[in-house]
């Protein structure tokens, strides 16, 4: 799932894109997940409503 | 208790996610600027004397021989900077006077417009053979028997300044008038741009005829 370093200069990104794995789990946690507590809350928010 | 409700038909919802994206992706592109900055500064002559390794490292590279290896743990060919060797009959070409070369080279490809036919460093057209390795095109060594010269910057730099005498393929090279020190700064410039570190493009290059040959 995860390979050893490759790059020439170690640096965030170059970690990020040793493969699609690493990338889509940077990219779900980073965008996807706060998406669902946004969901949450608007939901929370249209339920309190009225 | 809780009543029906639908998420996704609220406004808000989506001009949140799109704002929680959009704020993202921004902080993440400004930060990659700044990390790639970094990465494409120029190498000193003194870290290339020490061995350390830079992507673009310095302009004295001309006075090394540069090889096109396979990296077994990148897996694809990196650029590896060897022992001196003499560039037209020089290997002590100070950091100023490489630069200067090198700032001659590139001039005059932007004057001749080599991009408008041949691609630098992924920038460019494929009608003609990519540049970025050409300094490493093993072709040369014809070139070198069918010219008779004795070394492979002598050959590119003839070959530059008479492509018509020099067929190279069914799209023969215009003649753009290259002078002989233009054609020393070109050729100057494509060997340290094929010492640059370019995470293996063109990919295969040595291996598919394609490739080098535009053909």
């Amino acid at each position: 799932m995860f390979s050893e370093f490759t790059d020439i200069v170690p640096s965030f990104f170059g970690w990020l894109n040793q493969g699609p794995m690493t990338l889509t789990l940077f990219l779900h946690g980073a965008i996807v997940l706060p998406m669902f507590f946004i969901y949450k809350q608007e939901k929370k928010r249209l339920e309190s409503e009225k | 208790m809780s009543k029906k409700v639908s998420v996704w038909a609220d406004g808000r919802f989506w001009q949140r996610s799109a704002a929680w994206v959009t704020g993202v992706a921004a902080m993440l592109l400004i930060w990659l600027t700044f990390d790639t900055m970094g990465q494409i500064q120029m190498g000193t002559k003194a870290e290339l004397d020490q061995g350390i390794t830079k992507r673009v490292p310095s302009p004295t590279v001309i006075n090394h021989k540069i090889t096109y290896e396979m990296n077994d743990k990148r897996g694809h060919e990196t650029p590896v900077i060897g022992e001196k060797e003499k560039f037209f009959g020089r290997d002590d070409y100070s950091e100023e006077e490489a630069m200067a070369l090198l700032n001659l080279g590139k001039l005059a490809s932007q004057t001749k417009n080599c991009m408008n036919c041949h691609t630098l460093l992924g920038n460019g057209a494929y009608y003609a053979p990519d540049l970025t390795k050409a300094w490493l095109d093993p072709n040369w060594e014809s070139y070198m028997l069918r010219m008779g010269k004795e070394t492979k910057e002598e050959a590119i730099a003839e070959f530059l300044q008479h492509p018509s005498d020099n067929p190279s393929n069914e799209r023969m090279m215009p003649n753009l008038g290259v002078t002989a020190e233009e054609a020393k700064g070109l050729v100057a410039f494509l060997k340290h741009m094929s010492s640059i570190d370019t995470n293996g493009f063109p990919r295969n290059f040595g291996k598919i005829e394609g490739g080098i040959h535009g053909r």
